[in-house]
């Protein structure tokens, strides 16, 4: 039986924004961590200081060790998950936090990203993602699917009633943006990130990635996990291991991973990212609540 | 067409108040009805579906939250203002709201 889940949130939110809200203890923790990390990946700790890909690598380093050190305070609470799920590459941060790979392997994931950006700007590829707020996913499905073939664009991640990431070719997720704030959403726009996460076009520009995550080696994790591709508890090193293989380009489905988790009995969902990103865009039923690192700090 | 009395007014601008002062973590007394919801709350979207979801769970009404984002492309929402007369116009409308803007 499960109670407690611990939802740890991918690459997004705005760095300055994710260390703003640590506090004092948590914050030198954080650069002792971020100063390890940074000398592992061959990068500057002083984010400003790299740059070209290294500044964007550098960036993205900062959620897992934020979560690294949000999942280590919640630890020393006695506040221990029963299981966990991951958003997007929140997958790689559970699975360096619940101990199926070390932390130094997180960070090498991070940096595979970097052949990835540069294969993209080499072949000139222009991709985006966009966040569209206002349609449940059947809807959002049937609007998209009318104008645009799978191979333009798909819903990268259907987040919840309400909320869901639009993925694929640049032009497809201006013109869907358009046509969904139309259509009636209370918000629609593109996140400009260049790359279209959680669609299929982007196995062929992460294959550095997928190979890394074929070859680190991996343990059966502490707790188990949940995968946002099929639902299934990911009790072993093997399926831990298939999730983060198939993680950059797969559509995920984080609303039903959490109805999931509800059904295995979860009443309590702690948000291990540091701004709290991801109690605002999940819903969960009544009688369950999402718990913030601010709540557990207090 | 449901009725709008001044008691269900005052309840719904109370509400609004209400859960902006807390989701904002300012006082409810700062708030006043040319708040900017950008410039003086620092809101977004994620807070008005909640407000929705709120106020159609406590007057039993369906809301399709494709009426409202088709409502504020006519009328957008930049104050506290505009997002009371929103709301009664949602309370007494529901979502034939869209005609109203």
């Amino acid at each position: 039986m499960y109670n407690r889940a611990f939802l740890f949130n991918g690459i997004g939110p705005k760095y300055e924004k994710l260390l703003a809200k640590l506090t004092p203890e948590m914050t030198e923790q954080y650069q002792a961590y971020y100063s390890k990390a940074c000398e592992h990946l061959g990068l500057h700790k002083d984010i400003e200081k790299n740059h070209g890909y290294d500044a964007k690598i550098a960036e993205w380093l900062v959620p897992f060790v934020c979560d690294r050190v949000i999942f280590e305070k919640c630890i020393a609470q006695g506040i221990l998950p029963d299981i966990g799920v991951g958003y997007s590459s929140g997958i790689v941060s559970a699975t360096a936090c619940f101990g199926s790979f070390p932390y130094e392997a997180a960070y090498d994931i991070v940096k595979t990203h970097r052949s990835m950006l540069i294969a993209l700007d080499e072949q000139q590829v222009k991709l985006d993602t966009g966040i569209i707020v206002g349609f449940s996913y059947d809807d959002l499905l049937a609007l998209l699917r009318s104008q645009f073939s799978e191979e333009e664009l798909v819903i990268g991640s259907s987040n919840s009633s309400f909320h869901a990431m639009i993925s694929g070719k640049a032009p497809a997720v201006e013109k869907a943006i358009e046509l969904c704030t139309n259509e009636g959403a209370l918000k629609a726009f593109r996140l400009g990130t260049g790359t279209a996460f959680h669609h299929e076009i982007m196995k062929q520009y992460s294959q550095e990635y997928i190979q890394y995550c074929h070859n680190v080696t991996y343990k059966d994790p502490k707790y188990p996990m949940l995968s946002v591709f099929d639902m299934s508890i990911l009790d072993t090193a093997e399926k831990v291991a298939h999730e983060n293989q198939i993680n950059v380009y797969t559509q995920m489905r984080w609303d039903l991973a959490l109805k999931e988790l509800e059904k295995l009995g979860v009443k309590e969902f702690i948000d291990i990212s540091a701004n709290g990103s991801l109690s605002k865009l999940s819903r969960v039923k009544r009688g369950c609540r999402i718990y913030t690192f601010e709540d557990v700090c207090a | 067409m449901r009725e709008l009395t001044n008691e269900i007014k005052a309840e719904i601008k109370d509400m609004i108040f209400d859960y902006y002062a807390e989701e904002c973590e300012v006082e409810k007394s700062e708030i006043n009805e040319n708040t900017s919801l950008q410039d003086d709350l620092d809101s977004d979207s994620l807070m008005l579906v909640e407000l929705i979801e709120m106020t159609a769970e406590k007057y039993d009404m369906d809301i399709k939250l494709q009426s409202i984002g088709k409502y504020m492309l006519k009328a957008p929402m930049n104050t506290m203002n505009d997002v009371i007369e929103m709301f009664y116009k949602v309370y007494q409308y529901g979502n034939d709201i869209i005609e109203q803007a």
